[in-house]
């Protein structure tokens, strides 16, 4: 009996011992401590290991990155989920989940007085396509690209990290063509936003093929409000931006420049009878300026827009298919200039760029607004170039070592 | 006279050595259930004559020398006996013999190691057989019965029902394939499933790791797992029902009848229910500002899960023309509420999905078809069932199931009443031939259809877009096996692969709105792979094996064209192959009688090429699947068992798995991946069992058997990503989980009665980032099992 009660002891503690040390597997915020910011810099590269697949990029920081290199090998912040994009404003770095239609965490880091990047809350938003800073706030939209004919929008507090209002917008009602309007991106242009979208069929194993490839559209919202104020329509070139792309540009001057990749497409096929193209919207006006065209395949010998990135001064740099006519593949850099409608390749560039950045989030100028800095993905490594914003010439600047450079930011602290 | 005296002798000579002739033993064996024990050998000492007992445990041994002789009795899970009995001239001696169960087997609870199939076990390849019988009276599902099996791991999204994820030494989902008495389950859609599917209805459950044998035919990759059902010809009932924590009900039936005349019929039926409402900790989001109210111990609203199912076969065994020839029908249904994504902070209300089966079958087998030895089997089955999922509910739900309700046509994740057929057939037939004792052939074949159909009445529209999809698949297997003598066999085999992709893409010709063509795509493949596999009995208890296997995945079909949910199809996936070593090693040893120990090891050595991985497509949308990385595993795994008398037996597992990225040059790249030769994540690679369990025999009344039996899990920490990357990461902790049971068993077997507490010390178990599985929870189970023979 003695020996039973013995074993039955035993077998409790075991019991016991199994049931001490659980661990959790949650994320965590860290406690943050206000202080005056001292005007320093830090930069956010944010980086996927290469051939990794499904998993959310590495954050990493620097304070410079004109040279030197990183490394995402033993260095660096994992998050959770598998597509992430990031908005910085207010002194707050934004990590925004792309969930598949789930809603998810948005994580909020800052920069303590020692420069260390630490998560100081993270609340639950929606997957959303289209991400903007508007006034202090943060403009997320959810545009459903099948099914429910509503699209979301989410006006985000960026001091209190928390949703402050939140609109439906009908986009069946608004493309009005039997189609559905999905808003490419949005930009803050005076106190309105405006939010290009492509006509998409949202069914039937083509949801992105478009019956109407030769129009495009502006969505004009009133801001707080929501409210739909006006579509601008054109009939020159295709559908303005791209999706999960900014496709407008706001110069110093207020205006508004718009560009087509001229990529809308039926089942396959590719079918736009436009050009890709550069239009524009000038200052305090809501139509396009019909005075204006600046025909980018023509001047660049047939080639097509995949992406935009506004450096200042009117500068604008492309991001080109690499071969005439093509939709996908490779890059070629341009920099133009969009009032006197020049056109030039860039030059200090490596032959092949397979991706860049995020041109989305582009606050990536030098302290001297000199100098903007993009990322370039190639088939023989990934470095931060600096662009030369007067000349248009590129120069290597940072190495990222074994990561895809997916986007880069500017803090100051 | 002279003659006539010679020839009478003679003659009565003649006819004393008929009559001597004449003298048998025959009867039948059984267990202390009363049932029959087939594949028992019985010999006479110190002569040759012997026989194997049938499947209805009858033996028959003919010509044996009248006198005293001794008969040895031996079978795999029983205790050995000797006979002395004294033969007359010409005596039919009946003899029916009872027989113990030996101490390692009487094990109620656990997994025995050591295989109930000795069959199973004397195979070149590397097996490990479940038996299902000793299971019974536990409220385990197949998946958690092969979760105690070393080198498998089983991982969960959540309770009954719950989406899982089977690895078997590294390989995962559909590079491991399942059969169902040899017949590829690739078609059976979300109603018969391992995780519903009872572990009662099953007779036992073989696990092939790495190279699978040429019977069981089709494309397995890493390995296979047959369940055998009962193929039991007498007439017998099993019933159970179980209940526990919430709100859990899971109940079997299993019958069977066999007339005099071979008339059969077989029933199996089965269902669970469950609210799978289980407490989590979460942090809870305001349904408005989406703030978090942290830590939260709340419980899930929205993870209801049932299905139902019953099999039913009507035929005849034991004719001329047919040893069997079954035709049945499986019908089935499940419900399936979806509680969250792929992370816990998603959370659904009203989001389901629910599907059935209708697919009848045939089954024919003949022995000794035309000539002894030649032996021929066919099957056959088509599912007409559907599945669908229903997301209408324009809602958004939060962990306090509150939830902002908007107007108009949405949904919660993506607006949805999809309802599609896949429309799958499959036939295998198998030939095989004994030509001697030494040489036996071996010719397979599977072939399957697939042609899916679906609409949406939401979207009636959407229709003409829906161009049917189909694919055919073959895979001929050829098989030659060497049997040199009882210590040591080979086989050698090789298999053509071969799959034929039609699928015609809609477009739209004039550009015009509503304007649809089709185009026909056709593509295919043709694959050859080889292998062989080797076992030699160093001592009768000491066991060596190995094998090599070069072998091929053909894409599956939902891999090529989605399953109308998450996953995009990608019509031009490659087949993916692995050159796969293996080496095991089993003995067994007595001390002193009472102790008895067995030892298992296994080393295996993977090199897969063109792994089928998933990744997003091109937009971001929805996942898909393409042929990216390369990637090689060692791994060992080992099982040690011990046991005392009838009194205790404990055994303990451990799988190590170092599945690395061989994957130099990503696509497009000239630089050395920064992941060459990492660790793959997000896979667990450490990870055992241990079990003990003590009998208590003859309690309260004789016959009366009482078990207490332990189970514990372990399974090492693991990164989320990869582990070279980063420093401040994410990581599936460190897993324990601990089970008790206790088995009161009646009348020999008759009635039972089992309590189970399911994770003891209420851990905290996750299997997927984040996602929660239940904590502490109690079942009960209640079991008759008659058996008339």
């Amino acid at each position: 009996m003695k020996k039973i009660s013995k074993y039955l002891f035993l077998a409790a503690g075991i019991v016991f011992f199994m049931s001490a040390c659980d661990k959790e597997d949650t994320l965590s915020t860290e406690d943050f401590k206000e202080y005056e910011p001292q005007g320093r810099t830090k930069y956010i590269i944010t980086a996927t290991p290469v051939g990794t697949t499904g998993i959310a990029d590495y954050l990493l920081t620097a304070d410079d990155v004109s040279g030197g290199s990183i490394s995402t090998s033993g260095n660096g912040k994992e998050q959770d989920g598998s597509y992430r994009y990031y908005l910085t404003h207010k002194g707050r770095f934004f990590s925004l989940l792309y969930g598949q239609g789930n809603p998810g965490d948005v994580t909020t880091y800052r920069l303590t007085e020692g420069g260390k990047l630490v998560m100081t809350r993270f609340f639950q938003a929606e997957t959303v396509q289209v991400l903007a800073k508007v006034q202090d706030e943060l403009l997320l939209m959810k545009v459903p690209r099948s099914g429910n004919e509503n699209a979301s929008f989410y006006r985000i507090d960026a001091l209190k990290s928390r949703v402050n209002g939140e609109k439906q917008v009908n986009i069946v009602q608004l493309a009005a063509n039997g189609e559905r309007a999905h808003f490419t991106w949005a930009t803050q242009v005076g106190n309105k936003v405006f939010a290009p979208y492509m006509s998409i069929k949202g069914c039937c194993g083509d949801a992105f093929g478009t019956a109407y490839p030769d129009s495009s559209w502006i969505a004009v919202f009133s801001y707080p409000d929501l409210n739909l104020e006006k579509v601008i329509r054109d009939n020159r070139t295709s559908f303005i931006g791209n999706y999960f792309n900014n496709g407008l540009a706001v110069t110093e001057k207020g205006d508004v420049y718009g560009y087509s990749p001229a990529s809308a497409k039926n089942g396959s096929q590719y079918t736009s009878t436009k050009p890709s193209a550069i239009v524009r919207v000038l200052n305090g006006t809501t139509e396009f300026d019909q005075s204006y065209f600046f025909n980018v395949r023509e001047k660049s010998g047939g080639y097509n827009i995949s992406s935009q990135m506004y450096l200042a001064n009117n500068k604008m740099l492309l991001m080109m298919y690499d071969k005439p006519g093509a939709f996908n593949g490779n890059l070629k850099l341009a920099v133009v200039d969009l009032v006197s409608q020049t056109f030039d390749w860039v030059k200090g560039v490596p032959e092949s760029v397979i991706s860049t950045s995020a041109p989305y989030n582009n606050n990536t100028l030098s302290d001297d607004g000199k100098t903007a800095f993009i990322g370039l993905n190639t088939p023989s490594g990934n470095w931060i170039y600096k662009i030369d914003i007067a000349s248009g010439t590129f120069t290597p600047g940072m190495k990222v070592e074994g990561g895809t450079i997916t986007a880069i930011t500017k803090m100051i602290y | 006279m002279h003659i006539k005296k010679i020839l009478l002798t003679g003659i009565l000579s003649i006819l004393s050595l008929f009559l001597y002739a004449q003298s048998s033993i025959s009867g039948k064996l059984k267990d202390a259930s009363g049932a029959p024990i087939p594949g028992v050998s019985i010999k006479v000492q110190h002569g040759t004559a012997y026989a194997v007992s049938n499947v209805e445990g009858y033996y028959h041994i003919k010509n044996i020398h009248p006198g005293k002789h001794t008969l040895l009795i031996s079978a795999v899970g029983f205790k050995s006996q000797k006979k002395e009995l004294t033969l007359k001239d010409g005596e039919q001696l009946q003899l029916n013999i009872d027989l113990e169960n030996s101490i390692s087997e009487i094990n109620a609870v656990s997994v025995i190691g050591r295989s109930a199939s000795q069959e199973v076990n004397r195979q070149a390849f590397n097996v490990t057989a479940i038996d299902a019988k000793k299971l019974y009276n536990s409220t385990l599902d197949l998946s958690h019965a092969l979760d105690r099996v070393s080198g498998v791991r089983v991982r969960e999204t959540g309770g009954l029902g719950s989406r899982m994820n089977f690895s078997l030494n590294g390989f995962t989902g559909r590079q491991v394939k399942f059969f169902l008495d040899g017949v590829p389950m690739d078609n059976f859609g979300s109603s018969f499933q391992l995780n519903n599917i009872p572990i009662n209805l099953a007779e036992r459950v073989e696990v092939y790791k790495g190279v699978v044998p040429i019977w069981l035919g089709a494309d397995a990759l890493g390995g296979a797992i047959n369940i055998v059902t009962n193929t039991n010809r007498n007439t017998f009932v099993d019933v159970s029902y179980s209940f526990g924590s919430f709100n859990t009900h899971r109940s079997t039936l299993n019958a069977g009848y066999t007339s005099k005349t071979g008339f059969t019929v077989q029933v199996n039926a089965f269902q669970n229910y469950s609210d799978n409402n289980y407490k989590v900790w979460v942090n809870v989001a305001d349904i408005n500002t989406g703030d978090y109210y942290p830590k939260q111990h709340i419980k899930r609203f929205h993870d209801t899960y049932h299905n139902e199912t019953v099999i039913a076969n009507v035929g005849v065994v034991g004719k001329k023309w047919a040893d069997k020839l079954l035709v049945g029908i499986t019908l089935g249904k499940n419900y399936s509420e979806i509680q969250t994504g792929a992370r816990m902070v998603s959370v659904f209300g009203d989001w389901h999905r629910r599907g059935d089966i209708v697919m009848p079958s045939i089954k024919y087998q003949v022995k000794d078809m035309f000539v002894k030895g030649l032996n021929f089997s066919l099957t056959g089955n088509y599912n007409l069932g559907y599945e669908q999922n229903i997301d209408t509910m324009y809602r958004r739900y939060n962990w306090f199931q509150q939830y902002k309700q908007y107007n108009g046509k949405g949904s919660e994740r993506e607006r949805s009443m999809y309802k599609f057929r896949n429309n799958n057939g499959l036939a295998t037939a198998n030939l095989s031939y004994q030509l001697s004792q030494r040489h036996s052939f071996i010719l397979n074949d599977v072939f399957s259809t697939f042609s899916r159909s679906g609409k949406d009445e939401l979207f009636p529209n959407d229709e003409k877009y829906d161009q049917p999809k189909k694919v055919r698949k073959n895979i001929l297997g050829l098989g030659y096996k060497f049997d040199y003598s009882e210590k040591w066999n080979t086989s050698v085999f090789v298999k053509n692969y071969s799959q034929r992709n039609s699928y015609s893409q809609s477009y739209n010709p004039s550009g015009n709105w509503g304007d649809v063509a089709y185009k026909n795509q056709e593509s295919s493949f043709n694959k050859v792979g080889y292998g062989v596999a080797s076992t030699y009995f160093i001592k009768p208890s000491l066991q060596v094996k190995g094998s090599y296997e070069k072998s091929y995945r053909l894409p599956e079909t939902e891999e090529l064209f989605g399953d109308l949910i998450n996953l995009e199809g990608n019509v031009n996936l490659k087949p993916e192959s692995s050159n796969n070593y293996n080496l095991g090693i089993s003995y067994q040893v007595n001390i002193r009688k009472d102790h008895r120990l067995s030892f298992d090891g296994n080393l295996l050595y993977r090199d897969a090429k063109d792994f089928i991985r998933p990744m997003l497509n091109p937009n971001q949308t929805k996942q898909t699947n393409g042929n990216l990385a390369d990637v090689t595993n060692l791994g060992v795994d080992g099982e040690v068992r011990y046991s005392y008398k009838q009194l205790f037996t404990a055994g303990v597992n451990m799988t190590y798995q170092n599945l690395r990225n061989n994957t130099r040059f990503e696509d497009g790249q000239k630089e050395q991946s920064p992941l060459y030769r990492d660790r793959i994540p997000n896979m667990p690679y450490l990870f055992g069992n241990a079990d003990a369990s003590l009998f208590f025999h003859n309690v309260l009344k004789k016959g009366n058997t009482l078990t207490l039996g332990y189970n514990f899990l372990y399974v090492h920490a693991y990164y989320l990503s990869w582990p070279s990357q980063g420093d401040e990461k994410l990581e599936i902790p460190r897993q324990f989980c601990q089970d008790v049971n206790l088995v009161y068993s009646l009348a020999n077997g008759r009635y039972n009665i089992a309590v189970e507490c399911k994770n003891l010390a209420d851990n905290r178990l996750y299997d997927n980032f984040t996602l929660q599985k239940p904590g502490r929870a109690f079942y009960a189970k209640v079991r008759y099992f008659f058996n008339k023979n």
